[in-house]
């Protein structure tokens, strides 16, 4: 009988933290179908009147995305601009921070550990760092206005390597061995026994750095002088001056490309850091 | 034929070499030589040479000072705040024998969501007239401040953990998942009680994974700047002003000097966050 409460009040418990975390993703969806006015109203925090949480629409439309994606042609090209800045990102992240984390999972050569520290400490820093050193490079090699600017030092970031090494370090060192007594090469290594094995570890890896590039906000504006060529999340963070008939819309077309990917990938988001050896 | 002189040794070491040759150029570029020009421009007012005068010029100014302390207070709290709920989370999840793919999929949905499309869902939670202010006010409670009051700084911690929980338990549950079962079983015959499992096996084994997510929560912890900023703007109240704040609003003032300074002191408040941790960890795991 004890049991048998504790295992409902284990359930509702995990119930109620569950709606905690999707909740503000449901409200939003829900904010989606309103029509503008009734957004506009909710988002007036000026009438003195207490907000409540109201998740029903007065009249559920389709509005606001007939207005982002037929009236508003630079919410699309915004949409657009996000798209270019991000997936080279994430595609260069990947390959570049899997080589050299194989590399320090798995080979030995000299001030491994230290360069690793480096790595680390610099992985760390925030982007607010390098921000106007980084400004003067990309001066240098002329791609300010050049969404270059943003792709490459989004694409050089460490912390692909030091996630990537985590679950690489996982796979048997045996396994490695057995190749090389074999006679394979170390790239053939890579792309036969490690690659396949980490295909958790990068579409993690894929997706978080999808979600950062995503919401790139600082570097646009800096590097940037056409306002044309700033991705959605710039324009979406400026609350004050967006358009409430439409923000919720734009948010949920916003959210899309991430949960696709999230979609896609979340089954094998557990396993990259799980051994196959629990001795 | 070079190469086949090469002892085996030698050949991992240049294989080695080659693999991190890619990543090696561009952190060169993008980040160490930067940081290198920004360290020397903290020692530099125009194009005389200063030395600490910059730095001792920064600790004098007040602003600094505060948005040091509000960066110092968020590390020191967010950061053990979420580690021990996304363990006890973790714990928690792992009791349930047989569970759906779904809940541990739901937790991890904040961080997918991106910030932009969020601001509004906060602003009408957290507004004076918002949710929670609503249902405290019918309760017969006063207004809480949540944009112009120290409870702005519960505020971030609040959306940082919300964000960033989720990961740290997928990590843990992983770290846990590899804690071999025989140890408990063994201990289980000697004796020990539940918590005694907790505390003298389960802690202990998962070093490695609690030092990665700290990794991962202290980049994080800088990251959360985007939401301040979204919320905020360019000068938030006193309590959430960060050290973010400070170098930005230095670089729309064109006070490069000041800039670089305040970020190498950033940079060595990092290090030594870091390097505390790593000691503690050494101390605290087998092997």
């Amino acid at each position: 009988m004890k049991d048998t409460v504790m295992k409902i009040l284990k359930y509702i418990l995990l119930i109620a933290v569950t709606v905690l975390f999707l909740f503000p993703v449901i409200y939003m969806l829900a904010c989606s179908f309103m029509t503008g006015s009734q957004v506009s109203e909710m988002l007036n925090f000026s009438d003195g009147k207490y907000k409540e949480l109201n998740m029903i629409p007065n009249m559920a439309t389709l509005e606001q995305f007939y207005q982002t994606l037929f009236r508003k042609p630079e919410y699309l090209l915004k949409f657009w601009n996000s798209v270019v800045c991000t997936f080279p990102t994430v595609i260069g992240q990947v390959a570049v921070s899997s080589l050299a984390a194989f590399a320090f999972a798995k080979l030995k050569f000299p001030c491994r550990d230290k360069l690793f520290f480096i790595y680390i400490i610099l992985l760390i820093l925030p982007l607010q760092v390098t921000l106007v050193p980084d400004y003067m490079i990309l001066e240098n090699m002329n791609l300010l206005n050049n969404f270059l600017a943003v792709i490459l030092p989004g694409t050089f970031s460490a912390f692909g390597i030091c996630l990537l090494r985590q679950s690489i370090k996982y796979i048997p060192d045996s396994a490695i061995e057995a190749a090389r007594v074999d006679g394979a090469s170390y790239l053939k290594i890579f792309t036969n026994i490690i690659l396949p094995q980490i295909k958790g570890g990068l579409i993690t890896l894929a997706l978080l750095c999808f979600i950062d590039n995503w919401n790139v906000v600082e570097q646009p504006l800096i590097y940037f002088d056409n306002e044309g060529m700033y991705p959605l999340s710039v324009t979406l963070t400026d609350v004050g001056s967006s358009d409430y008939g439409i923000i919720f819309a734009c948010g949920v077309i916003f959210m899309i490309p991430a949960l696709l990917i999230y979609l896609y990938g979340h089954r094998d988001i557990d396993s990259p850091f799980v051994g196959t050896d629990k001795g | 034929m070079r190469k086949s002189k090469l002892t085996r040794k030698q050949k991992e070491h240049i294989a080695a070499y080659l693999f991190i040759l890619p990543s090696f150029l561009g952190i060169a570029v993008f980040y160490i030589v930067p940081y290198i020009i920004c360290f020397t421009k903290s020692l530099y007012v125009g194009d005389t040479f200063v030395g600490i005068e910059n730095y001792i010029q920064l600790f004098q100014n007040n602003t600094f000072l505060l948005a040091l302390k509000n960066t110092g207070i968020f590390t020191v709290t967010a950061i053990p705040l979420l580690m021990v709920i996304s363990f006890l989370l973790a714990l928690f999840l792992n009791s349930f024998n047989k569970i759906s793919s779904f809940f541990r999929s739901a937790l991890l949905i904040p961080v997918v969501v991106p910030i932009a499309s969020l601001i509004c869902v906060w602003q009408l939670v957290f507004d004076d007239y918002g949710a929670i202010n609503g249902l405290l006010n019918s309760l017969g409670f006063n207004t809480v401040e949540f944009f112009n009051s120290e409870w702005s700084m519960v505020m971030i911690v609040f959306i940082y953990v919300w964000k960033y929980c989720g990961f740290c338990v997928i990590l843990f549950t992983a770290g846990i998942a590899n804690v071999s079962q025989s140890l408990y079983e063994s201990a289980r015959l000697d004796g020990a009680k539940a918590h005694q499992l907790v505390t003298k096996i389960t802690i202990p084994m998962i070093a490695p994974t609690t030092f990665f997510v700290f990794l991962m929560e202290l980049i994080y912890s800088f990251k959360i700047f985007r939401e301040v900023f979204a919320l905020f703007g360019d000068y938030p109240n006193t309590n959430v002003y960060f050290l973010q704040n400070f170098i930005n609003n230095n670089y729309y003032n064109l006070n490069y000097p000041r800039l670089s300074a305040a970020s190498i002191v950033l940079s060595l408040f990092i290090i030594i966050v870091l390097f505390i941790f790593f000691c503690f960890e050494r101390k605290h795991s087998y092997s």
